[in-house]
């Protein structure tokens, strides 16, 4: 995907280092606490492959970028402010790095972790 | 340092306890502050990312905190703390404002139960702050808003071996949180690049420094003498913050003949006017003031003394303000501010006290109408059309005016639910209700079921000789609706209204409310409800200014 011919030849990014960034962003993102393979499958899959992109989902159809990513957010955090700025955040950092637009986030909140019950 | 009456108040503060009455004031005093610097903050922003201005969002979360606790008489700390934490956690606006109501929920825990806030324990909350803040995030990012907070606990634990007075530890903690916001482009490279300090550090010093300059006595609503770049201006929204009597704004351009003296050049300023701005630019210094009539050539005046003036600007503020309030129909109501995808809802109202009512239970465009003055389709229209958001719920708050909203939504493009309320009390009910951010249906379906809670009573003056469903009425005199229906008819006021209450069998309700009109006098009204206190001891009476015409009073049993 995003492909760029230059006068000396053509660069490909590919979706999985779409991701990587996207992870990064993401758990930088103030209430991520964590990232959440979205299934069963992808969870075994990448515990035995150690991507380091488990919970992003990149999906290039050829023309724009879509971005999904599966988040645990700190309880007693107003979720949606959160989401929100996760969504920010990723766009951000993909769009600044790869100078391509990103046209959907979609934040899947998969859980949420409890560090201060009050 | 300090002015010798600052450090008097400073005895004073000393001398009591903060309880949670104490604690309000200075979180009021916070938020003010942060909203007078809110502009300086948002200029802080390098990230073009579009979750709003950081100042902004602070803003808001510390106002939702505040309106949590406006009302509260809590005397225990701990109980209030806990208040400001609930309220800035769902008012919580974008990063920041995330992250500064994980600062109160930790500062909340730290407290709890308390009965006063002490030193330790203040140095215990802002440890804890700190604590739960850090929680929230897998990588904390240093140089930011998390990094002033450590260093803002770190400096009251070590105040803490001088001073167990919570004011002296404030007083060493707001240097520190300067000093961590200055140094936060040292942590993060991308502040460095963009020449400025982290925005949402900046804030959480604004809102520590509020509370201490509260402590002082020093002013809270103009910002310090500071000099902002000049696409930072804000010029446009300085309309928000007209007084009366400030009816010229004036802006000069100039270029200072020497240095400028900001300290002398703000002093001299503020005796002239209010809202004042100064910026500056490659050299060229831009000032902003709003100044009274007679006043407005002393800006101008005294800036020729400073340098050259390149350009001057003035304008009739009195002319804007005509346009700003034909929009905001009852002046100085303070309408619910709506977001785009929010509900907002229209209600119809018949007087100014009533429309304020509404107006704090969240209602953002108020339309003027009642039994006599029904609004057109057009006016129910145009109150919606231009809000930022295709949700929108009516309630008429009238049976004749249903239908006037029925043809606004049929008119309209925008997503329009009506909510049935054929008087101000169910509108009110409904109110209760109410939602912006939930599901337009949903919500709208949920404030229709309320307004069978509540039993309405409107009391008014016969315009002539009848009999209704049995009652029969002579013209001048008083007679009592209930539910839109009339029930019965008396020689006053207070007959009536006895009347209405029995029927109603307040007795076993619990809350009644009495909104009264434009007829009545307040004495009359209280004296009203010394008398209906005196009948019905075990129900709590409210007495509210209604403002409406014709009906002298309009009642709420629930």
């Amino acid at each position: 995907m995003g492909e760029e011919t230059t006068t000396l030849g053509t660069i490909h990014i590919s979706p999985k280092a779409v991701a990587t960034i996207a992870y990064h962003a993401a758990l930088q993102s103030y209430g991520v606490v964590g990232l959440a393979p979205k299934n069963l499958a992808e969870g075994l899959a990448s515990s035995i492959t150690h991507v380091p992109a488990h919970g992003i989902s990149v999906l290039y159809n050829g023309e724009e970028v879509d971005i999904d990513i599966h988040v645990i957010v700190e309880y007693g955090t107003r979720i949606t402010s959160v989401a929100s700025s996760v969504a920010n955040t990723v766009r951000y950092q993909v769009e600044k790095a790869l100078g391509m637009s990103v046209h959907n986030i979609n934040v899947h909140v998969q859980g949420l972790r409890v560090s201060n019950p009050d | 340092m300090i002015s010798p009456e600052a450090q008097a108040r400073l005895e004073q503060f000393k001398a009591m306890p903060i309880d949670g009455q104490a604690l309000k004031k200075l979180v009021e005093a916070g938020l003010t502050w942060l909203r007078a610097n809110q502009q300086t903050v948002n200029a802080l922003n390098v990230f073009p990312v579009p979750d709003g201005d950081t100042g902004t969002n602070m803003v808001l979360t510390m106002q939702s905190a505040w309106a949590e606790i406006d009302n509260l008489g809590h005397r225990n700390v701990g109980q209030m703390a806990a208040a400001v934490s609930q309220g800035a956690l769902m008012g919580a606006r974008g990063n920041s404002g995330v992250i500064l109501s994980q600062l109160w929920r930790g500062f909340a825990r730290a407290l709890h139960n308390q009965e006063n806030l002490d030193g330790p324990g203040l140095v215990r909350a802002f440890a804890e702050a700190r604590d739960t803040a850090y929680k929230g995030v897998v990588r904390p990012v240093e140089g930011t808003i998390l990094t002033v907070a450590k260093d803002v606990a770190s400096a009251a634990k070590y105040a803490l071996a001088e001073t167990q007075d919570p004011f002296e530890i404030l007083e060493r903690v707001v240097p520190a949180a300067d000093a961590s916001v200055e140094h936060t482009p040292e942590l993060l490279p991308v502040l460095k690049q963009a020449g400025v300090v982290d925005s949402g550090g900046k804030g959480l010093f604004y809102i520590l420094e509020g509370m201490l300059r509260y402590v002082y006595g020093q002013p809270l609503d103009t910002p310090l003498a500071t000099v902002q770049p000049l696409s930072a201006m804000n010029l446009e929204n300085t309309l928000e913050s007209i007084e009366p009597g400030q009816d010229f704004e004036v802006v000069v351009d100039f270029v200072p003949s020497g240095s400028l003296d900001l300290q002398k050049f703000y002093g001299e300023l503020e005796t002239m006017g209010t809202s004042i701005q100064v910026g500056e630019g490659e050299g060229m210094y831009r000032m902003h003031i709003h100044v009274p009539t007679e006043n407005r050539y002393h800006p101008i005046d005294y800036v020729m003394t400073l340098g050259t003036i390149t350009k001057v600007a003035m304008e009739n503020l009195l002319a804007q303000m005509d346009a700003v309030g034909q929009k905001a129909s009852p002046d100085s109501i303070e309408l619910a501010n709506v977001e785009p995808g929010q509900i907002a809802v229209v209600a119809v109202s018949p007087g100014r006290g009533i429309a304020r009512v509404f107006a704090s239970l969240g209602v953002a465009a108020i339309v003027e109408g009642g039994q006599t003055m029904n609004p057109s389709t057009q006016e129910i229209l145009s109150a919606f059309e231009n809000l930022p958001t295709d949700k929108v719920i009516i309630l008429p708050n009238n049976k004749n005016i249903i239908l006037a909203a029925q043809a606004a939504k049929d008119v309209t493009v925008k997503n329009v639910h009506i909510v049935p309320s054929r008087t101000i009390p169910q509108g009110l009910a409904a109110m209760m209700q109410f939602n912006p951010a939930g599901d337009a249906e949903a919500v709208a379906a949920k404030m229709g079921k309320s307004l069978g809670d509540v039993t309405s009573g409107e009391i008014t003056t016969a315009t002539r000789t009848v009999e209704i469903d049995g009652v029969s009425v002579e013209k001048g005199q008083v007679i009592a609706l209930m539910n839109g229906k009339l029930v019965l008819s008396a020689a006053a006021v207070e007959e009536a209204c006895m009347g209405f209450l029995d029927k109603a069998e307040a007795a076993s309700h619990e809350l009644i409310t009495l909104f009264y009109g434009e007829d009545l006098a307040q004495s009359e009204a209280a004296r009203l409800v010394d008398v209906i206190r005196a009948a019905y001891p075990s129900q709590e009476i409210e007495l509210q200014y209604g403002g409406q015409p014709h009906y002298q009073l309009i009642i709420s049993v629930e």
